[in-house]
């Protein structure tokens, strides 16, 4: 899984939360509108319903008032006047509120002036035969109701409310299909809303499902590679240490097989400076013969310059100069010899099996020193040791690293200056730091590394020496599975510093087969 | 030497096998030396075209024997050697450049006599050569059993 697809992912994924949620408060709005809409509607038809109600009532107290009129004037009885009086108090209330629920319909209010108008007409009527009949009139009341001048009034006072109805009526199915449509709306509005909300959350659980698969997939595979991780750093180990020793192998053969010619070359050389020695006692025979002088019978082969015949000066000449090739030749020879030596040494070294022990380190430093007495003696030296802590280790391994580092200090400490050379240890971390200062010389700094390399050197060239030590201790002390360093300036003297781990088992380095 | 004895000389380097010629010769020793350039003539020539080496029954051989040749090691001449009920009596001689002391154990083991190693410095290997020539010349040979 690249980084690209998972960022993708991540993207995706809040795009669709964000879209969800806007979709959710879109849906919370449209239905809170739509729920008020629904709502006012509603109180709209409850209005018309009122006002019907209100219509019917006015007629209600028209023809209550109307009856309790005739039913005066049929029985003259006075129930019937309290009856008028009660219905024409109760209409005046009931059309002030229908005036008032009709403000909002200009229609409404144009008919209720028309109504309100007639009514009062109708009821001054009433009151006028009310009073006839008070006053005992009853047959001139009769007469001006039959006279019919109320009736015309009386119809269309109805008719204006028939009117006023079928303009609620219209008014009521319109309001009612408004509510419906409101509702309607809110129905779907929610459902839709639903729906998408539903088909983003699944769309979410897919991709959440997905990143959680990817994610189990890159932990099994951390697991593995942890645990291959193991197995790896084992397989390199063994690797390196083919390699290694392949190299020690390949250099031990080599400079074993260097060896062989070497044989021949040393060989012939001394085959040649025996034919010398014969060649030119006969030159010097034959010279001599040459000038008559009587010769002395001279032995073949066991003859030695010394005992040669006076040899004429050209000759000599010649004598010395093969003298001096053949012995160029030697002393490389020589050298090559002692290289070749040192080479397989080390590989030697290499090829040998540590075995760990508990080492009193300061009593294998006392008995290295012991053994250097004399050499410290003679250089004006001594040699003090600190508390040393002890390991375990290999202890001829540990001796050599010791006795090269002690003989270096003695062999390079300045002519002027007494020696002092301070072995000390300490512990830390589980490693054992032995330093060994001297106060003699000192390495240019630009040598530090250099002078563990084989065949190296370094400063004034005044000792014996191949180049040897300081490579071998430094191949000996990675074997422990330690660290040497030196810290030095020129005729300030010179510390180096070795770390050897202080529990010291078959570590990577030290392990042979 | 009472016996005439072959000095049989395995060497594959010719150098080498000049100067331990030479060198056995200035000691006095006259002896046949039979030289050979690499292993498997040397075979051959101990155990015959039978390879029983019943050729050399009743003869008195001596080897000298280089560890370091071109087509195998003198290690295993050795170890074939002294397992021949023929040869193995006939002392053998290992004259090689190698020091390693591994090397040194594993040929006495094996039933090597003697175990010498070429010095590079030539005053040292001519002696050495020479006193393995005073050696031969007073060492009793047996004759490779019947």
């Amino acid at each position: 899984m690249t980084v690209d697809a998972a960022r993708r992912r991540t993207i995706w994924q809040i795009a669709l939360l964000a879209a969800g949620f806007a979709i959710l408060v879109a849906i919370s709005t449209a239905s809170i509108y739509l729920v008020n809409r629904a709502r006012t509607d509603a109180s709209w038809v409850v209005h018309t319903v009122e006002v019907e109600n209100q219509i019917s009532l006015a007629q209600l107290q028209m023809r209550r008032a109307e009856s309790a009129i005739r039913g005066y004037l049929l029985t003259e009885q006075d129930v019937y006047a309290s009856d008028f009086e009660e219905a024409q108090k109760q209409l005046e209330p009931s059309l002030e509120k229908l005036r008032s629920l009709t403000v909002d319909n200009p229609e409404q209010i144009d008919s209720l002036n028309e109504l309100i108008p007639a009514t009062k007409q109708r009821f001054v009527e009433f009151r006028r035969a009310l009073d006839l009949g008070r006053a005992g009139k009853f047959a001139e009341a009769k007469e001006f109701l039959k006279s019919g001048v109320g009736r015309e009034g009386m119809s269309r006072i109805r008719d204006i409310a028939a009117d006023m109805r079928v303009e609620e009526d219209r008014l009521f199915k319109m309001r009612t299909n408004a509510a419906d449509h409101s509702q309607s709306l809110a129905a779907i509005v929610t459902t839709t809303g639903s729906g998408l909300v539903i088909a983003l959350a699944a769309i979410s659980i897919f991709l959440v499902r997905r990143s959680a698969r990817a994610r189990d997939d890159a932990e099994q595979e951390l697991r593995e590679a942890n645990l291959n991780l193991e197995a790896r750093v084992d397989e390199r180990t063994m690797d390196l240490r083919e390699a290694n020793e392949e190299i020690q192998r390949f250099a031990y053969i080599v400079s074993h097989d260097l060896r062989s010619p070497l044989v021949n070359i040393m060989g012939f050389t001394s085959e040649l400076e025996e034919l010398r020695t014969d060649i030119f006692s006969r030159i010097a025979r034959y010279s001599r013969a040459a000038s008559a002088v009587p010769a002395i019978p001279e032995p073949i082969g066991d003859t030695n310059p010394a005992d040669a015949p006076e040899l004429q000066s050209e000759d000599k000449q010649l004598s010395q100069e093969f003298s001096e090739a053949l012995g160029f030749i030697k002393s490389s020879i020589g050298k090559m010899d002692r290289l070749i030596s040192a080479i397989l040494n080390l590989t030697r070294e290499g090829r040998r099996e540590f075995h760990p022990v508990k080492i009193d380190t300061r009593e294998l430093i006392e008995t290295i020193i012991s053994s250097v007495a004399h050499q410290a003696s003679e250089a004006n030296a001594q040699i003090r040791i600190e508390p040393l802590p002890n390991i375990v280790s290999d202890r001829l391994a540990l001796e050599q690293v010791f006795s090269n580092l002690i003989d270096n200090a003695l062999k390079y400490l300045r002519p002027d200056v007494p020696g002092d050379i301070l072995i000390k240890g300490r512990h830390k971390l589980g490693f054992a730091i032995f330093e060994i200062i001297d106060n003699g010389r000192g390495i240019d700094p630009k040598d530090h590394t250099r002078i563990f390399d084989l065949f190296r050197r370094a400063g004034v060239q005044d000792r014996k020496g191949q180049g040897i030590g300081l490579a071998h201790v430094r191949a000996l002390v990675r074997r422990m599975g330690g660290t040497i360093n030196v810290s030095s300036e020129l005729h300030k003297g010179s510390t180096f510093t070795i770390t050897l781990p202080a529990q010291w088992t078959f570590g990577t380095q030290g392990k042979q087969t | 030497m009472s016996l005439p004895v072959k000095i049989i000389m395995i060497e594959d380097d010719e150098g080498h096998a000049r100067l331990i010629e030479r060198n056995i010769r200035r000691s006095g020793v006259n002896n046949e030396i039979v030289p050979f350039a690499n292993g498997t003539d040397a075979m051959k020539y101990l155990f015959g075209s039978d390879g029983t080496g019943a050729e050399h029954k009743d003869q008195a051989l001596l080897i000298l024997l280089d560890l370091n040749l071109p087509d195998m090691t003198g290690i295993d001449i050795l170890k074939r050697i002294k397992e021949n009920k023929h040869v193995k009596c006939a002392p053998v001689v290992v004259l090689t450049t190698t020091d390693d002391e591994q090397e040194i154990k594993r040929c006495y083991e094996l039933g090597c006599n003697v175990y010498i190693t070429k010095p590079v410095n030539y005053e040292n290997f001519a002696n050495a050569i020479r006193q393995l020539g005073l050696f031969f010349s007073v060492i009793k040979v047996p004759q490779t059993s019947t």
